[in-house]
């Protein structure tokens, strides 16, 4: 580094450590809010694009695999016409959760660029794990993603079928979480889960 | 003319001893039915149902709930799944029924329990015939005391392995078995049997094996064709000999039954989900005093 460059750069610190006497303190407040909007709303933006199906299946390993599983779902078609998209089941709507959630995905990117993924092969070979991991977050946050449309509270069971009523009615009882039951309800289920899987 | 006299009051002496072991059925006009509808059951053994990765109801099972208690009332649902081959049937016979209603009626007299079954013959699949001596058979069984692990939950699940005869990858010699199975402890199933084509009745038992002769209990099976409607009445004494479950008044049996439609053998049935029969007392099926 040249003294010429460590002159500029003490210039440029030393001029943002020091009172504006060019600009009021109101303008710099203006423009301080106005560049806050910017970047937060372009923040925002940015992270709600990636949290729509679009974006999900815009990478084949989605696309072709999980999304194709479920679009046979009640999740995607059914008589009410609600749907439930992927960052609905797999992104929390809070924000503190959504951010955590969102740094923990900066490993998806990792595996995307690296393609541990990229053929039904390797996809199927890592299913298992992969669905080991969300269930396991799933249950850790109570099912929190399946709980805000569905709930124990608003159910009930005596209008639903025989099979179901029994479930539910035990669910409630054991204090179970909804993903203790319903694993592949949107995804087909992986090959060589084991009993511990279903605990 | 003498001679003829006296034949006919020693025909008419011997039929009256005998009345006791032949006893009219009772009137089923007045006796109510339950119907239960029979389901085709696929490959679903009693290991596959306490497999959580497969079956989600083997938690409830291990709560110690019933088959009955959770899909009595999809049975036809169910039965159409798998016939059809969308679960658990890796070799589906097209056009073959998914489900069979039957009446279920019972009575007794103090001596011997009568049940009756009615149904209607379901359209044949017009696929090879697998039992081509017999279109129908139709089986019951009995289980006493609740001895044999999930006899009172599963009803002939209790009997129904992965490795029997007809079942993928089974052992062609092996047939119906229960685990820990002792005649003389009472840990057995009772098993009826009456077959269309030679019709005539069979009583046996599941141990650890399946007999099909041998019983004393069984006094008539007698069956027929009405049109499209099957009925077939069991008459079976209340006492018999080792494998006949012994009958009491005020007790509580565990029951299901079978029907091998189109001349099918072995897996290829249609079946009930385990239900408990009375004699005198309450239960699904109660056969009340006539």
């Amino acid at each position: 580094m040249t003294d010429q460059d460590n002159g500029k750069q003490c210039g440029l610190m030393a001029s943002l450590c020091k009172p504006s006497t060019k600009y009021s303190l109101g303008s710099l407040l203006v423009i301080g809010i106005i560049l806050g909007v910017l970047f937060w709303g372009g923040f925002n933006t940015a992270l709600e694009v990636t949290n729509t199906e679009k974006f999900c299946i815009s990478c084949h390993e989605m696309e072709q695999n999980v999304y194709q599983e479920y679009k046979e779902t009640i999740h995607y078609n059914n008589r009410t016409g609600v749907r439930a998209t992927c960052p609905d089941c797999h992104v929390p709507k809070e924000w503190t959760y959504k951010m955590i959630r969102k740094i923990q995905a900066s490993r998806e990117v990792w595996g995307k660029i690296t393609g541990t993924i990229d053929t039904r092969e390797k996809f199927e070979a890592k299913r298992l794990q992969l669905a080991r991991s969300e269930w396991k977050r799933m249950k850790a946050s109570d099912s929190r993603e399946c709980r805000n449309c569905h709930s124990f509270e608003s159910m009930k069971p005596e209008m639903q079928k025989q099979r179901a009523r029994k479930q539910h009615e035990m669910a409630i009882e054991d204090k179970m979480t909804c993903i203790d039951c319903h694993k592949g309800i949107a995804h087909h289920k992986p090959e060589g889960m084991t009993d511990e899987d279903e605990e | 003319m003498k001679k003829t006299l006296i034949s006919s009051a020693v025909l008419a002496a011997t039929s009256l001893l005998a009345a006791p072991a032949f006893a009219a059925a009772p009137d089923w006009g007045g006796v109510e039915a339950r119907e239960i509808t029979l389901f085709y059951p696929g490959v679903s053994p009693l290991e596959w149902i306490q497999k959580g990765t497969e079956h989600g109801g083997a938690r409830a099972l291990k709560k110690g709930e019933t088959c009955e208690g959770c899909h009595d009332e999809e049975t036809a649902d169910m039965g159409t799944k798998m016939v059809t081959g969308q679960k658990i049937e890796p070799s589906p016979i097209a056009g073959k029924a998914g489900a069979i209603p039957v009446k279920v009626q019972a009575a007794h007299d103090g001596e011997n329990l009568y049940l009756r079954f009615s149904w209607k013959q379901p359209a044949a699949s017009g696929a090879a015939k697998m039992d081509a001596d017999n279109p129908v058979k139709i089986a019951f069984m009995l289980e006493s005391g609740s001895q044999i692990e999930l006899a009172e939950q599963s009803g002939c699940w209790a009997t129904c392995h992965q490795d029997l005869r007809t079942m993928p990858g089974g052992d062609e010699a092996k047939t119906k078995y229960v685990k820990g199975a002792s005649l003389a402890e009472g840990k057995f199933y009772d098993l009826y049997q009456w077959r269309s084509g030679e019709n005539k009745g069979y009583d046996g038992y599941v141990a650890d094996k399946r007999v099909m002769e041998g019983g004393k209990a069984l006094q008539s099976a007698e069956g027929k064709l009405d049109g499209d409607q099957w009925t077939v009445v069991f008459t079976r004494s209340f006492s018999g000999a080792e494998g006949d479950v012994a009958l009491e008044a005020g007790k509580v049996y565990n029951f299901g039954f079978a029907i091998h439609d189109d001349s099918a053998v072995g897996r290829y049935h249609h079946v009930s989900l385990g239900y408990k029969l009375g004699i005198d007392a309450k239960a699904d099926i109660t056969a009340a005093k006539k």
